[in-house]
């Protein structure tokens, strides 16, 4: 179905690559009718690249130089240009609401075979068909951007489907999602492979949901790419993957299991000589000097109600993971801490007792120190042209001595370029960027509105390692994320929201393991263990060897 | 990098700058007909009724058209199509914010600069295109549409066509541009509904279709001044002020993302290694 | 009933004829100013307006009648401060006049204001008002947007990117509300008028990035495949245009000029409208692309457009037969007279209250308003 002949890649102007270098290389293979295929690879290794080879968006549209040769259903895509096969290749890029044309389910459904000529009456059908096949049918004529996350996405996927492509390709199709969105979205895909046995192409960085619909899997990195391979044998040795196959690996499991289903039969025996690490008994004392008292907060937005009435302290050195689904009140309660919403009643304070604000009526200037957030998109509180330039600003806003940005920065992530645009930057280094402009004016309490979005293992592994280095030295932090697996590596403490009211609020370990929804891959495996991580049960396991 | 010719992908021949001209004319003659008909013409007799400003509306409304499509004719690709609703979109909103304050200040700006960054032939383009998006957004279209869509888009393609300039010289010539626009596009537009106000305009301010073009001009410059130019003349100063403060930077910003957004990008394909 | 009962099926009337009805019924506010009249033109928009707007459409009449309001007062004003065109006789006030010097001639501040001047003020602002009424009407009973399907396939790139402008615009809005409050967060203050460049930058690079992504998925969707126009139309229709605007332009100079020859005029203009016009479509049959769910022009849609376009005819043939009451005598004031053919005309207009089907959300609501308990029965969309 799409055949790779040694094919690489280079952009073949200046900037990028005037050395040559190969943003792709070494693809040779072939995919067959029917399968799901997994490209699985560090954050700007070359997976973006791959897919959009499959329809010729490089080189025709990218720019660059394709060496070998691709070809889809007989089509060769030198001769053939995207546009001419969209009626066999669909491609879904990763943000759905950057690739919507019109503004209802509908008219997005029905725009590519507007172009593509499909005669009106069979356009029809198709439409309600391919409503029907995403469970779109009821909200059909609701504007796009009044839909869910989750909904968007299969708005997406249904747009290309409609056409009739036999084969469909994903960039990231649910890391911005959450996991109940991320859900409904995989389990549209597994029928669509399954049901319609179209030919799937899937890139992802959060493998622990995709890996066990994989039939087989592409490694990239740094533009090289594997043969196809058997996604259990793959996992043997690829650098990035999810908690089970760590635990499976670690304990020399073979054949390595995919899903928690499997890995929990594989668990039987462990689970019975695993030493149960009881619930750490509740901190009867907080440590550490409150740094943000939060009393009955209510904050209502556009009219309704957000938050119910939260009651929330925070003391140095806490993490503090605040999870719920989407519209829960996560993103809210950052905002207000901060002072971007006002509240209804109730009141928050910022900063040590002795010397607290209002954050809603206080200067931004006397915020910052107080407490500083990275909001969800780093990229909104970056303007300048160059990380050097950004650094400089930071300093002159909080009127800190020149370099003393720069010097946290270094420390966050050594070896970023000066000279180099912000928007530039990978995911995870513009993370760090933003992190750093908030953390030079030494706020006591850190906020991060869905910190691991968009990254990939490795830069999510450095971000933990930053929390805590951040909490032992006696910062607040407080995370509003989706990520559970984050959340059970850094967090001290868990609060989890649902519909504006605080429903869970305590130590990670004891409100994580015993949930379904947000248990962590290992917690789910060696349930009724309260062990979270895979270093948990490293330490664990050498403990009782 | 300079802003004209970022962009190819739209067809480009004799044919557009001549049909520019014309149209140019046409609406010289559809906002400056009061000053232009004879008194004997029949267009000044239309100018009794409220014929003549029906007729350029209309006339207005194809002018747009025709220009549009003649500019579009080659085919415009995906990219281009994109960074124009984009833009214009960001125009149209920019629009919509300010409504309450009645000004067009900061879409203004944005159409200077886009202007300048995109060139002349997209500049008309976008300009046109982002006043059109501005009325679809608030509901509000009317017989004055096709007249600022036009005006816009001269603005705009204007930005596109000054001379060539770097840094500091580039931002005073757009503010000092900004300033003209703001005043211009005031006067332009005051003065299609103007002969509709007939005798219920101020004395000695009215349109006077027996008169001549001297007579019609002085009273048009009353009715400016005393009418208008109260709100131009802030508009174009917070234009000029807009610009100056941050033209620099948003410059440097839209030219580095139509340069990244490679238009001019032709994929090559070589035999295997 | 004449009607076939499946036009009448709840369902959105086709925006074009809406778009007639609205401007035919503006033309003839256009054409008179006897305030009775023109009150019922704004009675007949408006009853329209509420009898066949869709359900949780903007009411774009509302502000339209405010500006028409606006418009008549500061005629009003205006008037009584700098006096007007008409010379009345019956003076109500005496304002103190400011002396000016002799090179200001015919321009004066203050002095007497006339029943007849301020009268023939508010006649003209009312006639301003009641076309605004009739255009904001048609923004209301059919979004423009809609009309946005029908434009020629020789307009399909230019209609594209407003389709995306649409679609983007509330997304930048949003962006620029989240940049605001990001900003806040580096410790800027909101108020700083520099912030407007600051907050337009991420905004707008932000945007411009999504763009390559929309780009992209556009085309790989298929935009611009269908290629509708062959090396030969595209300069036949340049042509076209050129021989058409060259007409409209040398048309134009003999309708200024008044010693031009007839033919230069009227004619010319008429010929280069019509070459101009054909050039927008030639291509455009051949296009290959099709439409999902256009609207159908079905029998209400040429009833409505006929019920706008007959007041509008009648007033055209009334203004120029000069027949009474429409256009009011200026001096001395009187009471307008009301003929009964023009108001029958203008009535036609609302005919289209009726004759146009009941918008599918709409139908709904009331369907449910008129049984509360039961649940709504399902009625067929469009």
């Amino acid at each position: 179905m799409i055949e790779f002949d040694g094919v690489s890649f280079s952009y073949d102007d200046r900037g990028r690559s005037s050395d040559g270098h190969l943003v792709l290389s070494g693809a040779d293979f072939v995919l067959d009718e029917g399968e799901l295929t997994l490209v699985v690879g560090p954050t700007g290794s070359g997976k973006s690249t791959l897919l959009r080879c499959i329809n010729g968006l490089v080189p025709h549209f990218s720019g660059g130089t394709l060496h070998g040769r691709v070809v889809v259903d007989g089509r060769d895509t030198r001769t053939h240009r995207p546009r001419d096969l969209a009626d066999v290749v669909g491609v879904v890029l990763q943000d759905p609401v950057s690739s919507f044309v019109t503004d209802t389910v509908e008219e997005e459904l029905a725009y590519g075979m507007e172009a593509l000529g499909v005669d009106a009456v069979a356009m029809r059908r198709r439409v309600e068909e391919t409503l029907d096949l995403l469970g779109l049918a009821d909200v059909r004529s609701r504007p796009l951007r009044s839909l869910s996350g989750g909904q968007q996405q299969r708005v997406a996927i249904g747009a290309v489907l409609a056409s009739g492509p036999r084969i469909l390709v994903l960039d990231e199709p649910t890391s911005a999602l959450d996991p109940v969105a991320a859900e409904d979205v995989l389990a549209s895909l597994h029928r669509l492979v399954h049901d319609l046995g179209l030919t799937v192409v899937v890139a992802e960085h959060r493998l622990e949901r995709v890996i066990h619909h994989a039939d087989r899997i592409l490694l990239i990195d740094e533009g090289r790419v594997s043969p196809l391979l058997d996604p259990a044998e793959a996992m043997v040795t690829s650098p990035i993957h999810p908690p089970v196959i760590a635990l499976g690996r670690h304990l020399g499991w073979s054949p390595l299991p995919l899903s928690v289903r499997d890995a929990r039969r594989r668990a039987r025996d462990l689970r019975a000589t695993l030493p149960d690490r009881a619930p750490a008994p509740p901190p009867s004392a907080p440590t550490g000097e409150v740094v943000c008292a939060v009393d009955r907060l209510v904050v209502r937005r556009g009219g309704e109600p957000v938050l119910r009435g939260v009651d929330l302290d925070i003391h140095d050195g806490d993490v503090v993971a605040v999870m719920g689904r989407n519209g829960a009140g996560k993103s809210t309660l950052l905002a207000t801490l901060v002072g971007q919403l006002v509240p209804m009643s109730g009141s928050v304070r910022l900063g040590p007792p002795a010397d607290s604000i209002d954050p809603a009526r206080a200067r931004p200037a006397e915020i910052v120190v107080r407490a500083g957030m990275v909001p969800q998109d780093p990229a909104t509180i970056l303007y300048a042209d160059s990380v050097a330039e950004e650094c400089r600003a930071a300093d002159r806003d909080f009127h800190l001595p020149t370099g003393t940005a720069r010097a946290v920065l270094d420390r966050i992530a050594p070896g970023i370029d000066d000279v180099q645009h912000p928007r530039e930057l990978s995911e995870g280094q513009r993370l760090s960027l933003a992190l750093s402009l908030i953390l030079a004016s030494e706020p006591r309490l850190v906020l991060l509105d869905e910190p691991t979005r968009g990254l990939d293992y490795q830069a999510k592994r450095r971000l933990v390692e930053l929390l805590r280095e951040l909490a032992a030295a006696g910062h607040g932090i407080v995370l509003a994320t989706h990520d559970v697996e984050l959340a059970a590596e850094v967090a001290t403490r868990v609060v989890v929201l649902a519909e504006g009211e605080v429903v869970a609020d305590g130590p990670a370990a004891g409100v994580l393991a015993g949930s379904p929804a947000f248990a962590p891959q290992v917690a789910k495996i060696l349930h009724p263990l309260h062990l979270l991580t895979v270093e948990e049960v490293v330490a664990c396991t050498g403990a009782a060897s | 990098m300079h802003g004209g010719g970022v962009v190819t992908g739209v067809g480009g021949s004799w044919r557009t700058p001549l049909l520019m001209a014309l149209v140019v004319l046409v609406g010289v003659a559809a906002f400056g007909w009061p000053f232009l008909a004879s008194p004997g013409s029949e267009l000044g007799q239309m100018g009794h009724t409220n014929d003549a400003s029906f007729l350029f509306v209309g006339l207005m409304t194809l002018m747009a058209l025709v220009l549009l499509a003649e500019m579009s004719s080659g085919g415009v690709d995906a990219k281009t199509v994109a960074v124009l609703g984009v833009l214009a979109a960001a125009g149209g909103a920019l629009r919509v914010l300010s409504a309450g304050t009645a000004g067009l200040e900061p879409m203004f700006f944005l159409l200077v600069v886009a202007g300048r960054a995109l060139g002349a032939r997209l500049g008309f383009m976008l300009g046109a295109l982002a006043l059109l998006a501005s009325a679809f957004l608030t509901a509000g279209i009317g017989p004055w549409t096709p007249f600022q869509m036009i005006a816009a888009g001269w603005v705009c393609m204007g930005a596109g066509m000054l001379p060539r300039a770097s840094g500091r010289a580039e931002r005073w010539l757009l503010a000092a541009y900004g300033l003209f626009c703001g005043l211009a596009y005031g006067v332009v537009m005051n003065l299609w509904f103007w002969p509709f106000m007939g005798d219920s305009a101020p004395a000695g301010a009215g349109y006077l279709p027996d008169a001549g073009a001297a007579t019609n001009l002085g009273h048009y410059a009353v009715f400016y001044v005393t009418t208008s130019l109260a709100w131009d003349l802030p508009r174009g100063l917070l234009t000029a002020v807009l610009t100056l403060l941050a033209s620099g930077s948003l410059l440097r910003a839209l030219r580095r993302s139509l340069r990244r957004a490679r238009f001019d990008a032709v994929g090559e394909f070589a035999d295997a290694r | 009933m004449a009607l076939t009962p499946h036009s009448r099926l709840p369902r959105l009337l086709h925006p074009a004829a809406w778009w007639v009805w609205g401007v035919g019924l503006a033309v003839a506010a256009s054409r008179t100013t006897n305030p009775f009249l023109l009150l019922l033109v704004v009675a007949v928009a408006a009853w329209v307006v509420l009898e066949r707007r869709e359900a949780g459409t903007t009411n774009a009449l509302a502000a339209f009648l405010v500006v028409g309001l606006v418009a008549i007062g500061l005629r009003v004003v205006m008037v009584s401060l700098l006096g007007g065109g008409v010379t009345g006789r019956v003076v109500l006030v005496r304002l103190p006049e400011v002396p000016l010097p002799d090179w200001t001639s015919g321009v004066r501040i203050g002095g007497p204001v006339t029943l007849e001047g301020l009268l023939f003020a508010v006649y003209q602002g009312m006639q301003l008002a009641a076309i605004l009424a009739c255009l904001g009407a048609v923004n209301a009973l059919a979004s423009p947007r809609r009309l946005l399907r029908y434009v020629p396939a020789t307009l399909y790139e230019i209609g594209t990117a407003v389709v995306v402008a649409l679609t983007f615009a509330p997304q930048l809005v949003e962006d620029a509300q989240r940049v605001r409050m990001a900003r806040r967060l580096r410790g800027h203050s909101p108020r700083n008028p520099a912030e407007v460049g600051r907050i337009a930058i991420p905004v707008l690079v932000g945007a411009l990035e999504r763009s390559l992504d929309l780009a992209a998925s556009m085309e790989s969707r298929g935009y611009g495949r269908a290629v509708h126009r062959t090396a030969r139309s595209i300069r036949l229709a340049g042509l076209l245009t050129l021989v058409g605007v060259g007409g409209v332009v040398v048309g134009l100079y003999g309708l200024l000029d008044g010693t031009s020859p007839l033919v230069l005029g009227l004619p010319t203009l008429l010929l280069g409208v019509t070459c101009a016009a054909a050039a927008l479509l030639v291509g455009a049959r051949r296009d290959p692309r099709t439409h999902y769910r256009r609207d159908h022009w079905a029998l209400p849609e040429w009833l409505v457009a006929a019920s706008g376009t007959v007041p509008a005819l009648v007033m055209i043939l009334a203004g120029a037969r000069h027949w009474d009451g429409v256009v009011p005598r200026q001096v001395p004031a009187e009471l307008p007279a009301v003929p009964l053919l023009l108001v029958a005309a203008i009535a036609v207009a609302a005919t289209a209250a009726v004759l146009a089907p009941v918008p599918p959300l709409l139908a709904r609501s009331r369907a449910t308003a008129r049984t509360p308990s039961e649940p709504s029965r399902e009625l067929v969309r469009r």
